[in-house]
C-alpha cells in the first residue's frame, strides 16, 4: 500500500487507522500492527516537529510492500532536513527518575519494534527502508 | 482522547480513553498543570487507554516528578500492550502500577 501524508501531526493517526485496515484484509496480526504503528508514529511525528522549520505544507510518502511469508518492508521519504535516525544516542534506561531526561525515547522505541532500519539522503530527500517481522 | 476527572478531597482520578500520542499529550500536560495543584494522591486510569507513543510517556513521566515531590501517583488498569512499552523504555521500574 501506498499513503501520502501531510506534514501535520493529526495525519499520523489516519495513516495507523489505513495500516489497521489494510493489516486485517492481508492477514497480519493486530500486534504486528500495533508495534509498526507506533514506530511510524515516532519518526513521523520527529518529521513532522522538527523538519520543517520554515513551515509550508510538505508531503511524505510512505510505502508499505509485503515480502515473503512473514516480513513487510517500509519505505518513508520526506523533503524535511536531514536526519539519520540510527545516529540518535541510545537513553540510558537505567537511570533514576529524578535524572530522567524528559524526551529522548521515541527513537529507543523505534529501534525495539522494528528488525532493520536503514537511512540515506538522496536528492535532498531523507529515505528510510525498515524491515518488519512477524 | 478523552479525559474524566474524578476529585476526592486532594485525591484526583484521572481516566484516559484513546489514543495518548504526539497529538493528544499537549491535552493532557494542560489539565495535569492545572489540576494538580493541592492534590497528594494521582490516580491515572488507563482501562479505556489503547496506545501510547514517547510523547505521552514524557507527559506521564513530567506528572510522576511532580507527584514524588507532593505525594504519590499511580497508574491502575494498565494492558498488556501498554505494559510492554512501560517496559520497553525502563518505565516499569520507575512508575508505580496496578495492574
Amino acid at each position: 500500500m501506498e499513503f501520502r501524508l501531510k506534514n501535520e501531526l493529526e495525519e499520523i493517526r489516519l495513516l495507523a487507522e489505513a495500516i489497521e485496515l489494510w493489516g486485517e484484509e492481508n492477514g497480519i496480526p493486530g500486534k504486528t500492527l500495533f508495534q509498526l504503528n507506533l514506530a511510524l508514529d515516532e519518526l513521523l511525528t520527529n518529521t513532522i516537529t522538527y523538519g520543517y522549520p520554515e513551515g509550508g505544507e510538505h508531503e511524505i510518502m510512505l510505502r508499505l510492500i509485503p515480502e515473503g511469508e512473514k516480513e513487510l518492508l517500509i519505505e518513508i521519504r520526506d523533503d524535511g532536513l536531514a536526519f539519520n535516525p540510527l545516529e540518535v544516542k541510545a537513553p540510558d534506561l537505567k537511570q533514576d527518575i529524578e535524572e530522567r531526561p524528559i524526551g529522548g525515547l521515541g527513537i529507543h522505541l523505534v529501534r525495539q519494534m522494528l528488525d532493520e532500519l536503514e537511512y540515506r539522503r538522496e536528492n535532498g530527500q531523507n529515505i528510510l527502508l525498515m524491515r518488519k517481522k512477524y | 482522547m478523552d479525559i474524566k476527572k474524578t476529585q476526592e478531597d486532594r485525591k484526583l482520578t484521572i481516566a484516559l480513553a484513546g489514543r495518548l500520542d504526539s497529538n493528544s499529550a499537549p491535552q493532557l500536560e494542560a489539565e495535569l498543570k492545572e489540576s494538580l495543584v493541592d492534590i497528594n494522591d494521582l490516580v491515572l486510569d488507563f482501562a479505556e487507554l489503547v496506545y501510547l507513543s514517547s510523547a505521552g510517556l514524557r507527559v506521564i513521566l513530567a506528572a510522576q516528578k511532580q507527584m514524588n515531590k507532593q505525594g504519590r501517583m499511580v497508574i491502575v488498569k494498565v494492558n498488556e500492550t501498554i505494559m510492554e512499552i512501560f517496559e520497553i523504555t525502563g518505565f516499569a521500574e520507575i512508575l508505580t502500577i496496578e495492574r
